[in-house]
């Protein structure tokens, strides 16, 4: 691996990026898996050409994202109790993730809807702790961070299993860890206990996403060809010039640069149209992959009826200290921790996805 | 059911893989400079990062393409993007900047972020 110094000085982080393209009324389509499967989100934002006013089954939509709460302090103990088990892990996607702990530096901790209970910790704590785990993938040749995954919905994990008396004393009596955690809760059917009322010895807020709009005028966007993944010179740009574009896009970076320009000599990828309006919406918060799947829904339906926009796009940001990126994929941080997908949704319903991660995961699903 | 099928003009299923593929890296930073003062406007701000460049790295590392995408004065904080294989030497070069105008200073970066998410986090 020894490069020579000035060869080093060349190289930059590795990232992938995974392009797909399908129809979104497949019945083989994975697009909603995908979105299912990347558990923390901390971001949505979607743009709509041609569109200045939301129509009202999207502005409900979007209303409709639904609350999350921050418990703060909460011993891990707590998440491992069969109450807690059976009135929110079994009936329902409960979700889980520690706020505001950095994953390269901090133990950290999330619950995923299928059950599983993932712990993130360095070395001192996992000796401490005394729980089965395995190295992580990314910590280097001396190890210093091990992953410690629980199935809360194992039948063996029942209250009086040995199984589940030793995580609970190592949580409880031998290395209590606490956290301040984001929890959200998705279940259909009957109403059952809350959260709120669940946790309510506890400091719990219920918290709302945080949603902006905005519309943008005269903005110049690509001309894409939903069969051409690679585009086409002078007829269609391809996925990666698409997603630099967003990023421009969504950081207001000016996009008519000359190419002698000083400053900058971005400029929007060729060939490109100019939209009178484009509307953006973004939701900041703890938004769970259900409600990613509604809005993804709605955004289809919105070519139920004739549009301008030939597409239109869906950007979702993962949390960069989560331990996990899709599934149970290990993720790291290194330099930027980036986990996020974009969809482009054509009007014929056809769909792009472009799956991004940094240096420290696995390759998207 | 029939209707909603894909016709047969609708994309067939494609998975493409990209390893490192992003020809750019995004830097976003900000430039710490004592209280008062004049602050640099966009201009002397690109100025300021290319004569970074040229103090670690020569005229060569001074010829590195670098575009400063956005730039505001009153926060000194800015996007500045880069081809990968300039990264290091970008990064490395604003890090030991010490000097703007006989002033301290100090460059912070704060994300660096490859391909199209650079988009502020968290």
């Amino acid at each position: 691996m020894s490069l020579p110094p000035l060869q080093r000085l060349r190289q930059a982080p590795r990232h992938l990026l995974v392009c797909e393209k399908g129809h979104a009324r497949h019945a083989r389509s994975r697009h909603a898996a995908h979105v299912r499967d990347h558990a923390y989100n901390c971001r949505v934002s979607f743009l709509i050409p041609e569109c200045g006013l939301l129509p009202e089954v999207l502005k409900s939509t979007i209303a409709d994202v639904g609350e999350y709460y921050l418990v703060r302090n909460l011993p891990v103990h707590e998440l491992v109790a069969h109450d807690f088990i059976d009135a929110f892990v079994k009936k329902g996607s409960c979700y889980a993730l520690t706020y505001k702990t950095k994953i390269d530096q901090d133990n950290t901790a999330a619950l995923l809807p299928n059950g599983n209970l993932i712990l993130s910790v360095d070395k001192d704590t996992y000796e401490e702790l005394g729980l089965q785990g395995r190295p992580s993938k990314y910590s280097g040749k001396k190890v210093m961070r091990y992953i410690i995954t629980i199935d809360l919905t194992d039948s063996g994990f029942h209250p009086d299993s040995k199984k589940h008396n030793r995580v609970l004393w190592a949580l409880k009596e031998n290395k209590p860890l606490e956290f301040d955690f984001l929890l959200a809760w998705y279940h259909t059917g009957a109403e059952g206990s809350t959260l709120v009322s669940y946790f309510s010895k506890n400091q719990i807020e219920t918290l709302k996403p945080k949603i902006t709009f905005s519309t943008l005028r005269d903005l110049q966007c690509p001309l894409l060809e939903s069969n051409e993944l690679y585009g086409k010179p002078e007829e269609s740009c391809s996925t990666e010039e698409l997603f630099e574009w967003l990023g421009a896009v969504l950081n207001q970076v000016s996009l008519d640069n000359k190419s002698s320009s000083f400053l900058s000599t971005y400029c929007c990828p060729q060939p490109n149209t100019i939209v009178e309006k484009a509307f953006l919406c973004t939701i900041t918060g703890f938004i769970i992959p259900e409600k990613i799947i509604q809005l993804l829904e709605q955004l289809c339906c919105y070519f139920g009826e004739p549009k301008l926009a030939c597409w239109l796009t869906l950007t979702v940001h993962g949390f960069a200290d989560s331990p996990v990126s899709w599934r149970e994929n290990e993720h790291g941080f290194h330099k930027g921790g980036e986990n996020l997908y974009n969809f482009v949704i054509f009007r014929n319903l056809d769909y792009w996805l472009q799956m991004a991660v940094g240096t420290n995961d696995d390759c998207p699903p | 059911m029939a209707l909603s099928e894909p016709a047969a003009a609708a994309a067939t299923f494609e998975r493409r893989v990209l390893r490192s593929a992003g020809e750019h890296h995004y830097l976003r930073v900000w430039l710490e400079l004592p209280d008062g003062g004049a602050r640099p406007s966009a201009a002397q701000f690109k100025q300021l990062v290319v004569s970074a460049l040229r103090e670690l790295h020569g005229e060569v590392g001074a010829a590195l393409p670098v575009d400063v995408l956005t730039y505001e004065e009153k926060t000194l904080s800015a996007i500045l993007r880069v081809v990968s294989s300039g990264l290091v030497k970008l990064w490395s070069a604003l890090t030991l900047l010490g000097f703007y105008q006989n002033r301290r200073c100090a460059f912070r970066v704060l994300q660096v972020k490859p391909c199209g998410d650079w988009i502020g986090q968290q």
